[in-house]
């Protein structure tokens, strides 16, 4: 196992993402729209399509990085945000609504993990299952519907676009992405609960013969990650303005493509939190970019396809060589 | 550094704008992209770019819907990169009410103006609202059922979803007709038919499992619902007029079933005309003229017996191939 991880190891790693990013932004730089993609108010707005993503794909670079995953979080996201509709159409302030959805969301991680743990059951079944069951609570408890935010609450300031034009200011929720993002690479590389994490995901066993008590720490990555949720959903409701019940269907698959094109294996072990927001960079950009040019919707689609597979394909090649 | 960039926008800017006399990129961002009725609007838009381009006006059109379709957060995302992109406009049918009130006004604060078509928008951020009088369209349904069922009988209302401001508004004016003749028994008013032709099947069969028997006459305010109960009452052999149908807007399929008479009446708009209208409207405010903020295009109630006459006939099948080559 890998014990020193310096800053230029960590280079290398996200290295073969950071590339893809420049192959894309390379490839609409020779387009004649890059006078408007390569703006400062276009992106800012490639940023705030980014959040909540990269917010969502912070958790899942330590589950997946543990050898785990986590499908229930787009129906998360979801529930979440409907939460916070209805708490603060119920009069909670923005402080105490914040808190009640990243606990909720800390809460439906930590069920999903302490089943995962505690069951020795498979996390994909596991989530798959959670899937529906918090989509289904999301939609019960929004009664079918979107529930509308107060208009006025300045929750819906998180992410607002002020100055349209111009990359400053920052709405708050880049600024909190970017300190969560910084808080998750600490804990995954400086600390000891990040060694155990890498060494569960590399090899279970091994780690439990080790002493590491592995049930703990899967159950605390999937409740980390669920905080993390938690916060997506009232960047998400922020948004919308409104708890949408509907929302986020399939986010999950944005997210783990993220972490996966950012240089995650899936089986465990590897990954990084800077690989994987340059990975939802890589996506927001391609649709932001296509969407300028015009292409259609379902060139969109198979691009993006395209860029995962090729993205992991890349990442392999390039570990077996280096493996000699 | 930061100067010499701008200065180097600013002339980028100022050739664009010398090139573009005369000439206008426009966005139109419609709900989704497989419904006949989007292809419509888009023929619309498209008839709009090719008369104006005989006027001596170029217009480059974008249609773009929103990559997961009914995925209000990804509709949000396109007007977004289009407000980026800088286009002279955009014509935007919003998914959600609430929803898009902030990008629009996030557009419009950008110097990006923006006419809103098919459904309402709660801001007042938009140019102009170029839809149908979706009220007076489900008023239009609720008598014509009222009269074809002599006064009395069992009604359900399948709603679409919630949020979509078009078919909320026709099921109220619905329910308002409904409302006079005391014969007529609302039976079910709160099933939500959903986005796609799946889902509003299963809502149909599992309404008529539980309503089948006693229900006399129902309507359906959007196309996909509409073919969904009909096949739904298909399979339970009360198709046929045994069960009065009235649907909104049509499509081949629709068209197919009030030929057949399992559909009674459907009450169409004219999508064309919006997707037209929309975009007309929109250069007649880039070229500096004062545009209405509201306008309607009409709505109009087709049976078996009048299908045939030519308004109603390019109503039914707008002529989509005569503008889109697919």
């Amino acid at each position: 196992m890998k014990r020193h991880f310096g800053s230029w190891s960590r280079l290398l790693q996200s290295g073969g993402p950071f590339l893809g990013l420049l192959l894309v932004c390379g490839l609409f730089a020779l387009t004649e729209e890059r006078a408007f993609i390569f703006t400062g108010g276009n992106f800012k707005n490639i940023l705030i399509q980014t959040v909540i993503v990269s917010v969502g794909a912070l958790g899942m670079t330590l589950i997946i990085v543990g050898g785990g995953i986590d499908l229930s979080v787009g129906s998360a996201v979801a529930f979440t945000g409907v939460l916070g509709a209805k708490l603060l159409v119920a009069g909670w302030s923005p402080w105490t609504t914040t808190l009640a959805l990243v606990l909720v969301g800390g809460g439906i991680g930590l069920f999903n993990g302490t089943i995962i743990a505690g069951f020795r059951m498979m996390p994909f079944i596991v989530t798959l299952g959670m899937m529906g069951i918090v989509r289904g609570a999301a939609k019960w408890m929004g009664n079918n519907q979107t529930v509308n935010a107060p208009p006025d609450s300045p929750v819906g300031q998180l992410m607002a676009r002020v100055n349209p034009t111009e990359f400053w200011p920052l709405p708050p929720g880049v600024w909190i992405a970017l300190a969560l993002a910084v808080f998750v690479a600490v804990l995954l590389r400086e600390t000891v609960f990040g060694r155990y994490v890498f060494a569960i995901g590399a090899n279970e066993t091994a780690a439990r013969y080790s002493g590491v008590r592995v049930g703990w720490v899967k159950a605390a990555t999937y409740g980390i990650s669920g905080l993390l949720i938690g916060f997506a959903g009232l960047l998400q409701m922020s948004r919308l303005t409104q708890g949408d019940p509907t929302v986020a269907v399939g986010l999950e698959l944005d997210i783990i493509a993220a972490v996966v094109i950012g240089g995650a294996s899936l089986s465990g072990g590897a990954g990084s939190v800077l690989g994987s927001l340059i990975g939802a960079l890589i996506m927001a950009l391609l649709r932001n970019g296509t969407n300028q040019l015009g292409w259609q919707t379902y060139t969109q689609e198979i691009i993006i396809g395209a860029v995962i597979v090729l993205a992991v394909g890349l990442d392999q090649w390039r570990q077996s060589r280096r493996r000699g | 550094m930061k100067s010499l960039l701008g200065a180097a926008m600013a002339a980028l800017f100022s050739v664009a704008a010398m090139a573009a006399d005369k000439s206008y990129t426009i966005a139109v961002i419609p709900k989704g992209t497989t419904h006949e009725f989007w292809k419509s609007i888009h023929a619309g838009a498209v008839k709009a770019e090719q008369e104006l381009a005989a006027q001596g006006v170029t217009v480059k059109l974008f249609w773009k819907g929103p990559l997961r379709e009914d995925d209000r957060d990804q509709q949000i995302q396109v007007v977004e990169n289009f407000t980026s992109r800088k286009v002279s406009g955009i014509v935007l049918a919003p998914l959600d009410s609430q929803a898009l009130v902030a990008p629009v006004a996030t557009a419009a604060q950008a110097g990006v103006p923006v006419v809103v078509i098919d459904s309402d928008l709660k801001s007042d951020k938009q140019l102009s609202f170029v839809a149908t009088d979706n009220f007076k369209g489900g008023q239009m349904a609720g008598e014509f059922l009222a009269k074809q069922l002599g006064g009395k009988g069992n009604i359900i209302l399948l709603r679409y979803q919630v949020g979509s401001a078009s078919t909320e508004a026709r099921e109220e004016g619905f329910l308002d007709a409904i409302k006079k003749h005391a014969g007529l028994k609302l039976i079910s008013s709160d099933q939500h038919a959903g986005a796609t032709r799946e889902v509003a099947y299963q809502a149909s069969q599992n309404l008529l499992n539980r309503f089948g028997r006693e229900v006399s006459g129902i309507f359906c305010p959007n196309e996909t619902a509409t073919i969904a109960m009909t096949k739904a009452l298909r399979d339970i052999g009360r198709a046929g007029g045994q069960v009065k149908l009235v649907g909104f807007d049509s499509g081949t399929q629709s068209v197919l079933d009030l030929k057949n008479g399992d559909v009674q009446a459907l009450v169409v708009q004219d999508p064309l005309k919006m997707g037209y209208l929309g975009v007309v409207t929109l250069v007649q405010h880039l070229q500096g003229k004062p545009v209405d903020k509201r306008m309607d295009t009409g709505v109009s109630l087709v049976t078996k017996e009048n299908m045939t006459q030519p308004d109603m006939a390019a109503l039914l099948a707008p002529p989509i191939a005569k503008y889109l080559k697919e």
